[in-house]
Order: C-alpha cells, then sequence, then structure tokens
C-alpha cells in the first residue's frame, strides 16, 4: 500500500471527495464517492481516512473494551479487526486509520471502510445511523430498514431503475433535524438479482475479488440532505401480495431502535443516551410501518407501486 | 434479545440433517420447559436463532457476512459462537440451538461450532428413506432429485445460488456424510436421538433428551409435553397461524409425521438407490434391521 513522509507525494496522493456531507481526504482511493467541489476545496477536510498501524487486539493500554470477537470500542473509538483484510481504527468523528493486511486488495479494503468503519464515524459526528437503504420520493425520503438478506438493496434498485434517486446503500445518516444525508449512491446486489433486473453481470463490477456481488452504480446522485418521511420495515411473508401495516405509538420508537447500524457499536461508544433521543424525535414526525413481501416469487414492481401508494396517503 | 454464545455455558447444539425432526425435538423442549396448561405457539420466539442466521452473525461481528468470502466466514463463525454473552445470569435451563451445517472444521483448525466449554449436541437422525421425501417437499423438487442432493457432499444449503439470504450458507455433505461428522466430532458430549425412537416409543426417547439436558424429566410432564407438541397439534397450528419455518410453496412443514410413510411413495429402484449410496451408515443408525433391510447388515464396520 503507498505510504510516504514526503510532504509534497502525500499531498499527491489526497483524494479529496465527499459523502454524507462531509468533506474527506483519503490516502486509499475512493471511486464510489463523489469528488469534492473544487470550489470548496479550501481548508481542513471533515474527515481523513489514512494508512497506518492499527493494533490487532484493541488497543495496548486496555482503554477500550472487547465489545465482540473482532470489536473494541470505547466512547469515540472503535476498532474492527477484519482478518485477512485490515484493522480499522476510528477516533473522533475525524479520522479512520486502515492497517491491510499484506495480502489485501483495495476493493476488499474499501467494503469494509465504506460500510461498519464509516458507520462507525457517522456515529461518532453525532448522527443518527439505521442500516438499511434510503431513496427520494417527491421531496422526502423513503427508508427501508430489516434484517440482512430481507431485500432492501433489491427493492432500492427497483427505486432507482423507476427514477428515484439513491441517497444511501446501507448506511443511512439521519441528522438532528431529522434530514437524510446523500451518502453513496450505488446498491450492491448478488448476482442472482442482477439477473431477476435484467442486467449482466459482466458488465459490472465485482465487490470485491471471489464475491459473486456486484456494484450497481445509481447515477442520480442527490445534492443535499433532505427529510425523511417513511421508514418501511421489509420482512418476507406467506401471503402473495405485498401488504403494509402501519406501527403506532412506541412499538415505532421500537423499531427504529431496534434497526439502528450495528447497534453493538452505539453500546460500545456509549451513544444508547444520545441514539434514545434521536429515536424519539424521527418517531414523532416519521410514518413508520411494516412492508410484507410475498418471500416466494412477488412482483418488485408491484411491491414498489404498494409503497408509492402509501407514501401517497401518508405524506 | 439475550445473545448467549452457543457452545459455552449452558448452551447445547441442536444439530441435524434437514427435515430430521430437529423442529418438533425444539417444540418438545418449548412445552417441557413452559409445562403449560396450552401447546405452546409453533411461531413464538425462542431466543437464539439458528447457528447459520445471518443477522446474528453480523450483530457479533459487527460487520456484514454477506460481505465475507467462504473460507473467511468458515473463521469467524467460531469466534462468533465463542464469543462470551453479555453479562446473563446464569440459567438452569440450557439453551438449545439449532444448526444443520454438517460438523466441519475451517482451515485455520477452528471447529465450525466453536470450542466453547462443555462443548454438548444433540444429534438427531432419520432415516434417509424417509427424510428424501420429506425433503422433496421441502425443496419443491423431485425424490430423485432429493436423493441426489443427498447423496451429493457438496450439496449445501442457502449457496450462492437463489434466495435465503437471511442464512449463511450451510454444508451438508451428504446425508452419510452429515451423521459422521457430527457423530465422529472429537470433544464433543453429544446424545444421539432417532425421530423413529420419538415416534414410536416417545416416552423414553424424550425422558431420554431431557435428562440429557438437564430439564426435568418425571414421566408427566415429558408426557404432557409431547402431547402438546405431537404432530397433530403442530400441524394443527400450522393449518390456523401459518409457521414461519416453512419454506416449501406447495407443501406444508408439518406435512405426515409418519415414520413409514416412504413406502408409498419411493419406487423400488429409489429405495435401492439410497440405500446402496447410504448403506454403512443406515446399517449402524438400525435402518436395515427387520422388514427395511435391502441387503444382508454388514459386518459392522463403522462408517
Amino acid at each position: 500500500m503507498p505510504t510516504t513522509s514526503d510532504p509534497a507525494a502525500a499531498q499527491a496522493l489526497r483524494h479529496r471527495c465527499q459523502a454524507y456531507g462531509l468533506r474527506i481526504d483519503s490516502e486509499l482511493e475512493l471511486p464510489e464517492l463523489a469528488p469534492a467541489d473544487p470550489a470548496a476545496d479550501d481548508g481542513p477536510a471533515d474527515v481523513r481516512i489514512v494508512f497506518g498501524a492499527v493494533e490487532r487486539d484493541g488497543p495496548a493500554d486496555g482503554s477500550a473494551r472487547a465489545i465482540g470477537p473482532i470489536l473494541w470500542a470505547r466512547p469515540g473509538a472503535l476498532w474492527l479487526q477484519v482478518p485477512g483484510v485490515a484493522g480499522f481504527r476510528v477516533e473522533d468523528g475525524e479520522r479512520i486509520t486502515v492497517d491491510p493486511d499484506p495480502a489485501a486488495d483495495e476493493d476488499s479494503l474499501r467494503l469494509f471502510l465504506l460500510g461498519s468503519a464509516l458507520g462507525a464515524l457517522l456515529w461518532q459526528r453525532g448522527a443518527t445511523v439505521l442500516h438499511g437503504n434510503a431513496v427520494q420520493v417527491g421531496e422526502g425520503v423513503l427508508v427501508c430498514v430489516g434484517a440482512s438478506g430481507a431485500g432492501k438493496s433489491t427493492l432500492a434498485a427497483g427505486f432507482a431503475r423507476r427514477g428515484h434517486a439513491l441517497l444511501a446503500d446501507d448506511v443511512v445518516a439521519l441528522d438532528d433535524a431529522g434530514r437524510v444525508q446523500p451518502g453513496l449512491a450505488r446498491v450492491r446486489l448478488w448476482q442472482d438479482m442482477v439477473a431477476q433486473l435484467g442486467i449482466d453481470s459482466a458488465q459490472l463490477r465485482r465487490v470485491r475479488p471471489g464475491l459473486a456481488k456486484y456494484t450497481l452504480p445509481v447515477l442520480q446522485p442527490v445534492p443535499q440532505p433532505l427529510p425523511l418521511r417513511w421508514l418501511y420495515l421489509l420482512e418476507a411473508g406467506e401471503r402473495e401480495e405485498p401488504v403494509v401495516t402501519p406501527v403506532e405509538g412506541l412499538k415505532r420508537f421500537a423499531l427504529l431502535r431496534a434497526h439502528a447500524y450495528r447497534p453493538r457499536f452505539v453500546e460500545g461508544m456509549g451513544l444508547a443516551a444520545q441514539q434514545l433521543q434521536a429515536c424519539g424525535r424521527i418517531a414523532a414526525s416519521v410514518h413508520v410501518a411494516r412492508l410484507e413481501r410475498p418471500r416466494r416469487g412477488g412482483d418488485l414492481d408491484a411491491l414498489i407501486d404498494r409503497l408509492l401508494e402509501d407514501t401517497a396517503r401518508h405524506g | 434479545m439475550a445473545e448467549a454464545a452457543p457452545g459455552s455455558g449452558g448452551t447445547v447444539w441442536l444439530a441435524s440433517y434437514p427435515k430430521s425432526g430437529s423442529t418438533w425435538l425444539r417444540m418438545f423442549v418449548r412445552n417441557l420447559l413452559a409445562d403449560g396448561e396450552r401447546p405452546a405457539d409453533i411461531n413464538a420466539g425462542d431466543g437464539e436463532p439458528i447457528a447459520s442466521h445471518r443477522p446474528w452473525l453480523d450483530g457479533v461481528l459487527g460487520i456484514a457476512s454477506a460481505d465475507l468470502l467462504p473460507a473467511e466466514l468458515e473463521r469467524l463463525r467460531p469466534r462468533a459462537y465463542d464469543w462470551p454473552a453479555p453479562s446473563t445470569a446464569p440459567s438452569a435451563a440450557p439453551s438449545l440451538r439449532k444448526i444443520h451445517d454438517a460438523y466441519s472444521v475451517a482451515d485455520d483448525g477452528s471447529p465450525l461450532a466453536g470450542r466453547g466449554a462443555g462443548r454438548r449436541a444433540v444429534y438427531i437422525v432419520r432415516n434417509p428413506l424417509a427424510v428424501a421425501v420429506s425433503y422433496a417437499h421441502h425443496r419443491d423438487c423431485s425424490v430423485d432429485e432429493a436423493i441426489d442432493l443427498m447423496a451429493d457432499p457438496e450439496h449445501a444449503l442457502a449457496g450462492d445460488a437463489e434466495g435465503v439470504r437471511g442464512q449463511v450458507r450451510q454444508r451438508l455433505h451428504s446425508w452419510s456424510g452429515h451423521v459422521r461428522s457430527w457423530t465422529g466430532a472429537p470433544g464433543l458430549d453429544l446424545h444421539l436421538l432417532r425421530y423413529e425412537d420419538m415416534a414410536l416409543q416417545p416416552g423414553r426417547a424424550f425422558r431420554g433428551v431431557a435428562r440429557f439436558l438437564g430439564l426435568p424429566f418425571d414421566v408427566a410432564r415429558v408426557a404432557k409435553a409431547v402431547r402438546f407438541a405431537g404432530f397433530d397439534e403442530l400441524a394443527r397450528q400450522e393449518t390456523h397461524q401459518g409457521f414461519r419455518e416453512r419454506v416449501s410453496a406447495n407443501s406444508r412443514f408439518f406435512r405426515s409425521g409418519r415414520v413409514d410413510g416412504w413406502r408409498e411413495v419411493l419406487t423400488p429402484a429409489q429405495v435401492h438407490r439410497i440405500v446402496e449410496q447410504h448403506a454403512p451408515t443406515m446399517a449402524r443408525l438400525g435402518y436395515l434391521d427387520g422388514p427395511q433391510a435391502r441387503r444382508p447388515r454388514r459386518a459392522a464396520v463403522p462408517a
């Protein structure tokens, strides 16, 4: 991996880009992110991503607590160790240090950097981060949450195909005002979903070598944050039609909390109270419902139609 | 949600090839523990999800398991299972955790099921002649296709192919290989249970497993749990409210519950094929004894 102590060369290795309303300086190239606006290029970056040494078993001074077999955390900092790929240290919402394993390729580094590491950083910056996808509907945002494997990315790809802009796939960041920040405008899909959408996977880039998962670029980036209006929990069900069931009262709050991005990170970094308050505020102003999709077969467009019907009724 | 680590402390693996009766045993344990006035709900949440449950794994690891290569996932799963629970009071009742994976060891030497303290498992086995029929219904395929899958050492659930993305890939090996992998696993305190004994001698079979699990095993309590988890009751509940573990589009999960239904379904050629493919293991388990035998029982060489 390129590293250097020559300041001029270091300058040249810096890639300036933006996502989630942040100006990011990165030593690792990040082609998925939009380049930073050259007019606003002066001034320090909000976030720096650098190569450097990261302790493999959390900080040696024991200042962080192990919160999982490959995770350590304390308020303001998180360590993630992906064996065979890299160690990541995320600090104070400003800095991510990447320590690649010798054979690690850049795609693999980016995958975990732009997922778990970036999610941790956004939490540290005070955002409320949800595990889901965010698409633009009218002047607002629809966020779909659900268990891993529930079909959120396929749904997002379907929306994109119908002309809706995509704000985020996987890591959804909300600010204090309940607005969704534009993140990475791409979806990642398994081979069979790509085929289902009628796309030739040979035209697409693999997410990382050895994985039959592909990146579908979505060419409708959103320039600014938009208000979250609708939140749907996507689940597979036994019925043959999509069914939308509103979620009321305290259950809305519980649903939001349950679909935080990496709940363990929240606990480990002492952000539970912050998250509770934020979820309370958001739950008060957002339409929340369960969306049950047919477990088998099921028409993606019919599902989207049903959702759009519901958003129109609860604008 | 409690996140106890399977294989450590009070967790016992409930291992089986698919369609071998593990759900039935889980329902029995649920009813035994509840000791209620009415049968327990078949759709009630049980605590720990199946070992291959993707959201659980992602939660413990803090990354998307879907972003891992197969070899990476195999090395990380044992670490997830061995991760100790957040402090919860040790409870008297062990937690039963379902797993369909064949017992295996990753390339770094870690057993898939982890190395947790006191590794205990109940392994349920069922006559492959019956499994073939049940598996065909479950997968909405022909019996011949099911037989092929059961003979295929590379067969896996939730593999790269379609659909069940909510679980990670589970390598099953062949049916015989699956049985060998668990019954031959070193260092495992294993209780072997046959589906047929659960069906035909339930008192003894269920009391035996209750004792192994450290659960109450007095006759009356066990008998009530057996009744509340009986096939008729489970099927009745599925009719009324569905069963969330049902995968087939066409067949019910609690479909037949018979031990010898395969006799009316399998052709002689199919029976012959299954017995040829799995004879040594079938013999070890007593499936070639008596009228079911299609060939002389081999001199005992454990498969």
